[in-house]
């Protein structure tokens, strides 16, 4: 930006409502049906002192847009045009781009490729238009905003602004925090970032003061007039009042101020006044750096622990996951991860015969569904890298490059376009050298060769490989004093993945832990680690107390505090059935008295002479109103361990998955609630049933095509909604026009065995209970 | 006149669950517990509401909108003005259910009765401080789309009217779903009379045919 303060228009909205515009109706029209209006607020705010002008665009998207009569590229042509005409030579014309209106999954049902593509289309049509740069403003979904930003970096050359509404929480209405939005925006590589909307100037400058410690772009202020009244939603600040409380921003380093809701051209010439004979004040340099998510910041300025589990190499069970698409299989053990302690999920899903850059999106966007954790992209392919930064909503880490230049030159331009960290090892085409200097030399040439590519040095990370001490047992000594080397004389951070130090040992805990602690010591600060080791995590938890990271050791006695509660682990009776382990929910015991049974018994007689008739009591008790759905879910969780012993003893001898039949599951067309759904999945899937779940919002067609490619002979679907249930009908006439042979089971709040049979179905399903007696009838 | 989550009525959070009589499990009631303290401390309850004066044509003045059904029109029957109203628990209570279902799928099916609680029980606090501020003018129960015969759809206009996504990120699906997923939207009637309660009753209700409550003899009491 320029030594001067660059000053912004006001709200838009407002002034057209004032001049005629009904509530409710586009605004946008106007710049086809009432051009003369809009250029007249243009040239109202230039008369006030505005230098950039946002165009009426803001919801000038195709979904907002629909049926209105004109399309996205037709009105902010059009729009564009004519703030262009009304400000005159020496003032810019922004297009201003709003939120779609419609929220990206998992919380809508938006994918990010249609965003991309909606976005797309609106900025592609203002830089023909002739636009002076892309104002992204209001926006509340961090990932949202990425998809914009994408869109206009790589469809456009004009400069990118990205402006987000926070909440005096400090957070948006999404949960993306300020240093979130900071780094995320920075990654990305926007041109100016800030707030705008929300609320007023006085509520914003806290957060304006922590975003200048997050980044050194320009920010940008648009704060609301104060805060409405609720009852007629109108806002009563003054344009004087306003201003003053502008004023501050002038030495907080902001760079372009403005107004959003409430505010008139009197605002704005009054906010002028102030700051036009002010220069900018000069911001001391960001102090604050790290990775994220939307919700969470992970600094580096302590020992961050990045969790391993997400990781199919010689783990049999999470290969079949991968295999079979079990996403839930994949995702409990993210969630475990958090739970255990992790600061950073590493995401490999690395699998021959996978397709791994769409697997690795998929899992990545899953994986970001249920937990908040920073995610590191593992993977040696260039393309499933970036498909992995494409998919990931924050600021990543790709793990990893080496000392080979056609390896840095593919994958480093990935980690500069999205902003990613990345991990380098220590080692190139000869192999990974045998003495610590040499490691060194390669962590020195992968520096060099980040900073060539303009990645910061602060985003280096150095891997100086741990390699198994039962093989190699000088090797260890090496990889410590390596750390050391790149920690001191490099001053960069360092990831070591830790427990294959104890590979082939026994007892190996005690040696992971010691050569951990001896890691951490010589500068290793992120350790890639399985969490959900009390052990390794004990070692962390004290290393932070004696390094001074653990203030007052509150975190280590809260630990061990919770720990000595929780200690009351009662052995299991020994004369416990698996009836009765099942029928009270108690998993542990559950799959030991199943590894018990397996050892005498073929895998198919446990199913169907123990796990299938425990679970059918448990029903019947249900049935008679005895228990209730939340213990019979518990039951069927519990048998669910029973099925991973026997899936896991399968798997162990390479033999086919155990199941009684397929069936397709699918939450219909516009509806979003899939809780009732996942709890028939949950039940049948613990009666052994293999259930495919297409998910929430599933089009007609994808469930035929489902039906059809897995040859399943059951189909379930699901709507809650009034609205929906016509989407089921549908869907159920578009399976019999298949002529796919199957029967089909509806379910839903809304349902009743009247209405099922009137739209086509085979079956009503009350609960998950009948879902699974249903399955029994079809499948048997 | 801050919304709030100040707790979950039991009771309603049983029946969402379908536990019949008035001893719940000691499991069911312990998570319960859980999760009540959960949602208070993840859930970021947000409301906006907005008054408006009732045309003789039903329409909210200044508005296009004009709520639909014979069961709407009963209901503000003698109010001169009206609330409309949204609130919704974030997205936060969201992830959580989203989150709880991977780990525990029965603790899930817990946690979504509590949180359908919780958001009442926001509404509940929202209309008593609207009350208060309305004083001595009386207010109607609060109505929703998809009661009796006012359809779902209008949902979608009552957010743009009220811009709940701009206002408290309530935002729609293209279907007309409201995201979070825990999020209401109401009219009150505004009278300068009192009115009796519960009229139109279960009647009202879009859940009447399947309603086991009512079956059952019983009402929820809303």
């Amino acid at each position: 930006m320029e030594d001067k303060f660059i000053i912004l228009d006001g709200a838009m909205g407002t002034m057209l409502q004032a001049a005629g515009l009904p509530v409710g109706q586009s605004p946008e029209v106007w710049n086809v049906t009432d051009p003369e209006k809009v250029a007249a607020v243009h040239r109202q705010y230039v008369d006030a002192g505005t230098r950039l002008v946002c165009s009426n665009t803001f919801g000038a998207n195709r979904h907002k847009l629909a049926g209105c009569g004109y399309s996205s590229a037709e009105l902010i042509a059009a729009g564009i045009q004519l703030a262009k005409k009304a400000v005159g030579p020496g003032v810019k014309v922004a297009l201003d781009v709003g939120p779609i209106g419609q929220l990206l999954a998992p919380l809508g049902t938006l994918s990010f490729e249609e965003a991309y593509d909606i976005f797309k289309e609106m900025v592609t049509a203002g830089e023909t238009a002739g636009a002076d740069l892309v104002f992204f403003e209001t926006m509340s979904d961090l990932y949202e905003l990425k998809a914009g930003v994408l869109a206009a970096k790589e469809n456009t050359h004009l400069p990118v602004w990205a402006s987000m509404t926070f909440e005096s929480s400090g957070r948006t209405f999404l949960g993306t925090t300020v240093p979130a939005m900071a780094l995320t925006l920075e990654a990305l590589s926007v041109d100016a970032m800030g707030f705008n909307c929300s609320l007023g100037p006085a509520e914003l400058m806290p957060l304006v003061e922590e975003l200048a410690r997050w980044t050194d772009k320009p920010i940008i202020l648009k704060p609301n007039a104060g805060l409405p009244d609720p009852a007629t939603g109108k806002y009563h600040m003054t344009a004087i009042d306003f201003a003053k409380a502008m004023a501050p921003a002038a030495e907080l380093g902001v760079g372009a101020v403005g107004g959003c809701c409430g505010t008139t051209p009197d605002f704005i010439r009054a906010t002028a006044d102030i700051f036009q004979d002010k220069t900018p004040a000069v911001r001391s340099k960001a102090d604050r750096r790290g990775v994220c998510s939307a919700a969470r910041t992970v600094e580096l300025d302590g020992v961050r622990v990045i969790g391993e589990r997400i990781n199919p190499t010689g783990k049999k069970r999470f290969q079949q996951a991968l295999r079979e698409g079990d996403m839930d299989y994949i995702l409990a053990r993210a969630v475990e991860q958090q739970d255990g302690g992790a600061d950073i999920l590493d995401v490999n899903v690395g699998l021959p015969g996978l397709d791994e850059p769409a697997m690795m999106a998929k899992v990545v966007r899953a994986v970001q569904s249920v937990s908040d954790l920073p995610v590191q992209i593992d993977s040696s392919d260039p393309a499933a890298v970036e498909a992995g930064l494409r998919a990931v909503n924050g600021r990543a880490i790709v793990n990893s490059v080496n000392g080979e230049r056609a390896v840095l030159d593919a994958i480093l331009p990935l980690c500069k376009k999205y902003g990613a960290a990345v991990v380098g090892l220590t080692m190139d085409k000869n192999g990974i050298p045998p003495t610590a200097e040499d490691r060194f030399a390669i962590a020195e040439r992968i520096l060099d060769a980040a900073l060539g590519y303009g990645i910061p040095k602060e985003d280096v990370y150095i891997d100086c490989l741990t390699l198994t001490v039962s093989a190699q047992q000088d090797q260890a000594a090496e990889t410590l004093k390596a750390v050391r080397m790149v920690r001191e004389e490099l001053g960069l951070h360092t990831v070591l993945g830790v427990s294959n130090i104890s590979f082939g040992l026994p007892a190996r805990e005690h040696v992971t832990v010691s050569f951990l602690t001896q890691a951490l010591a010589a500068g290793l600060d992120l350790p890639i680690l399985n969490p959900n080791q009390a052990a390794v995590m004990d070692a962390v938890a004290a290393y932070r107390v004696l390094s001074g990271e653990d203030k007052d050791s509150a975190a280590y006695i809260e630990r061990f505090a919770a720990a000595q509660e929780t200690k009351t682990v009662s052995a299991p009776e020994a004369d416990m059935t698996l009836d009765t382990a099942i029928a009270k929910g108690m998993k542990a015991e559950t799959a030991a008295l199943t590894e018990k049974a397996l050892d005498a018994m073929g895998e198919m007689d446990v199913v169907n002479s123990l796990l299938i008739p425990a679970l059918d009591k448990v029903g019947d008790r249900y049935e008679r109103g005895e228990i209730f759905l939340p213990q019979l879910i518990n039951a069927a969780n519990a048998a669910c361990e029973g099925f991973e012993a026997v899936k896991k003893r399968i798997a162990r001898r390479g033999g086919e998955t155990v199941s009684r039949g397929k069936i397709i599951l699918a939450t219909v067309q516009g509806d979003i609630h899939d809780i009732g759904k996942n709890i028939v999945r949950v039940v049948l899937e613990n009666y052994g049933y293999t259930v495919i779940d297409l998910g929430r919002d599933v089009a007609p067609e994808a469930v035929v095509e489902a039906a059809i490619k897995e040859d399943a002979r059951l189909v379930g679907l699901s709507a809650l909604m009034t609205t929906t249930v016509p989407a089921m009908e549908k869907t159920i006439q578009a399976l019999r026009a298949s002529g796919h042979d199957c029967k089909v089971m509806v379910g839903g709040a809304v349902l009743t065995e009247e209405y099922a049979m009137a739209i086509g179905a085979d079956y009503y399903s009350r609960d998950a209970k009948q879902s699974a007696d249903i399955a029994r009838l079809v499948l048997g | 006149m801050e919304p709030r989550l100040t707790g979950i009525d039991r009771r309603e959070a049983l029946r969402y669950l379908g536990v019949r009589g008035d001893k719940p499990p000691a499991d069911v009631a312990a998570s319960l517990d859980k999760w009540e303290a959960a949602l208070l401390k993840t859930a970021r309850p947000r409301a906006v509401w907005r008054l408006f004066d009732l045309a003789p044509d039903g329409t909210l003045a200044g508005t296009a909108f004009r709520p639909a059904g014979e069961d709407i029109r009963r209901h503000l029957a003698g109010c001169g003005r009206v609330v409309l109203m949204a609130a919704t628990l974030g997205a936060e209570a969201d992830g959580l259910l989203r989150r709880t279902q991977v780990e525990d799928m029965a603790q899930a099916v817990i946690l979504d009765a509590a949180a359908g609680a919780a958001i009442e029980n926001v509404c509940d606090n929202l209309c008593a401080d609207l009350a208060a501020e309305m004083a001595p003018a009386f207010l109607t129960g609060r109505f929703s789309p998809g009661y009796g015969d006012m359809p779902l759809e209008q949902q979608g206009e009552m957010c743009r009217v009220l811009d709940t996504a701009r206002r408290i990120g309530v935002g729609l699906t293209p279907g007309g779903l409201m995201t979070p997923m825990k999020s209401v939207t109401a009219l009150i009637g505004v009278a300068d009379t009192p009115r009796e309660k519960g009229e139109g009753g279960c009647k009202n209700c879009a859940q009447y045919e399947n309603c086991g409550i009512r079956k059952a003899g019983g009402s929820c009491g809303r």
